[in-house]
């Protein structure tokens, strides 16, 4: 009989207690991995859902709430600026591209996006491209004749069962302005695959203050300068003026992540707590099953076994179990990945993609199993000290 | 003296010798990085000469590692691969400054992105393959100057010189 038949029965002879302590160390490396992988991928989330415009103009306020909205489609929209800024952006020589974007209300939570057809252009600096999947892009309207066309992003198309030609509308007021879907888009892996296009005409139609209002309002202009050296001054002529505001969207998302590494410390420090809590919770594991079974210990001393055979029996208990439950914690912490990527999608406009593989699996899996072994030495070393004759002795 | 112990000595003096000299190829990689030379905002506008032409002075810095100090605009994807290297920080000189056009403003690239803690009032140190001359790339525009494989860190109490500050120090 080999050593490994040995501990795999000697586990096997109390199911409760081996199947504890693997799902106590699946637990624990399933929330390391997951934190891990949900830590990175939000951050990888926010790099790709960037926006390629080096530049945001808005009403003076919260910058993150501004870049959180415009980009990310989160938190609420910021005031309105009016029309002439847009105008005085795009005018000026400096700038490649200025795009206009209204943001406003939603359609069963999707956010209505009211823009021109340059945001969905594609200049040689432009990362992300727009294609469509189905349909076209809605007419740039003028603002006397609205279309009322939209364009569904994919993630809006997949989860409200909108076709192209569907009429839609949320809410009584809007019921007499229904939009008809002419498109829709190829996933972005963005916070765009969660909008809903529109023509800005169509928006300020729809809505009874802008309707009024003369300049039509904006909530941001998305700025491309021709030279990027001419952004700081850009900026700066946007925060000296009275009701306006440029903003850098990475200054602000690494902001956003300054804040998410203290976080992640925090996070580490508590990660730390539960792996103590999971090695000690084995090594009591292993401590009480050798404690229990000194007789047979000492039996199988008694019948010829060497007391390296029986240190070496503990041990492959203990790094069987921690292996098990790394194994399991691993396919664990993916799942918890998943799910918080999931709803972290449903809830903001950051797509996170969490699977990724790296040296974290394989480093984490090592780290579990040497620990795990670690943690069943002392009942081991206790074990290899079992007197034969002492624990041979009757029990009455 | 039997010949196991003049083994064993003769073992004993290599291993003396491997490891001075390697503390001495530590010691020469740690003074090299230290002797990077440093260029500073007011040399690479006093370098610019007419139609975006440059002095020979700068030009010569092309292709090695230097060093410049300043504030990061992030301008670029927010894992900073690339940004724009200023005199003029993006918020706190601009009560008293105007911010600096392209004389000023270095365009800076790193293959794998940069980890710092972004602070818009904080002093950075680039180190990179410096690039200077007119260039246009698709991504970026018009650039001229550039640090190419650049890595960043912190920059504290640094000094950042302008046009009209007496000379900078060569190196550190």
């Amino acid at each position: 009989m080999t050593l490994f038949t040995v501990a795999r029965r000697y586990l096997a002879s109390r199911p409760v207690a081996s199947a504890l302590t693997v799902a106590a160390v699946a637990l624990g490396v399933s929330l390391v991995i997951a934190t891990a992988l949900l830590s990175r991928a939000i951050r990888e989330g926010f790099v790709e859902g960037a926006t390629d415009f080096n530049l945001i103009a808005g009403a003076k306020g919260s910058p993150t709430q501004l870049v959180l909205n415009v980009v990310f489609r989160m938190d609420t929209p910021t005031p309105n600026i009016p029309w002439t800024i847009y105008r005085a952006l795009r005018d000026d020589p400096r700038v490649d591209m200025a795009v206009p974007v209204l943001m406003g209300d939603a359609y069963q939570g999707f956010r209505y996006v009211a823009t021109s057809a340059l945001y969905f252009a594609q200049p040689p600096w432009r990362r992300r491209a727009f294609r469509l999947a189905a349909g076209r892009l809605f007419r740039d309207d003028p603002p006397d004749r609205p279309s009322y066309e939209a364009v569904l992003g994919a993630d809006v198309a997949r989860r409200t069962g909108l076709h192209l030609g569907d009429r839609f509308w949320e809410g009584e007021e809007m019921a007499a302005y229904p939009l008809t879907a002419v498109g829709i888009l190829a996933p972005t892996g963005s916070a765009d695959d969660r909008a809903i296009f529109l023509s800005l005409a169509s928006f300020w139609e729809m809505n009874e203050i802008s309707r009024a209002m003369n300049p039509k309002p904006l909530t941001a202009v998305l700025v491309r300068p021709h030279r990027l050296s001419d952004l700081p001054a850009l900026h700066r002529e946007l925060n000296v003026g009275p009701g306006t505001q440029g903003v850098f969207p990475s200054a602000v998302l690494l902001s956003v992540f300054n804040l998410l590494r203290v976080v992640e410390d925090v996070l580490g420090a508590v990660l730390a707590i539960v792996a103590l809590i999971v090695l000690l919770y084995l090594f009591v594991s292993m401590y009480s099953a050798t404690f229990e079974r000194r007789r047979e210990i000492a039996t199988m001393r008694a019948l010829g076994a060497r007391r390296t055979t029986v240190l070496g029996i503990v041990l492959l208990e203990a790094s069987a179990l921690a292996a098990v439950g790394g194994a399991v914690g691993i396919l664990g912490g993916h799942g918890v990945a998943y799910l918080g990527a999931l709803l972290l999608a449903m809830r903001s406009g950051v797509v996170a993609r969490p699977f990724a593989v790296g040296l974290l699996q394989p480093v984490v899996f090592g780290a579990v199993v040497i620990v795990g072994t670690l943690a069943g030495l002392l009942p081991a070393v206790m074990a290899y000290r079992t007197e034969v004759a002492e624990n041979l002795a009757p029990l009455a | 003296m039997p010949l196991s112990h003049r083994r064993g000595a003769q073992g004993g003096r290599d291993a003396l010798a491997t490891a001075a000299l390697l503390v001495c190829l530590l010691l020469a990689r740690w003074t090299g990085a230290q002797q990077v030379p440093r260029l500073t905002f007011a040399q690479l506008a006093d370098s610019i000469r007419a139609n975006t032409a440059l002095s020979p002075s700068i030009t010569a810095y092309g292709g090695t590692e230097v060093e410049i100090q300043g504030f990061i605009i992030p301008a670029g994807p927010p894992d900073l691969s690339f940004f724009l290297l200023s005199r003029v920080s993006a918020t706190g000189n601009y009560c008293c400054e105007l911010p600096s056009g392209q004389d000023e403003v270095v365009y800076v690239y790193s293959a794998r992105g940069v980890s710092i803690l972004y602070d818009p009032l904080r002093v950075y140190r680039v180190r990179g393959l410096f690039e200077a001359g007119r260039s246009v790339d698709a991504a970026h525009g018009v650039s001229l100057f550039r640090v190419r494989n650049a890595r960043v860190e912190e920059a504290p109490g640094a000094r950042i010189f302008k046009v009209g500050d007496p000379a900078p120090p060569v190196g550190r």
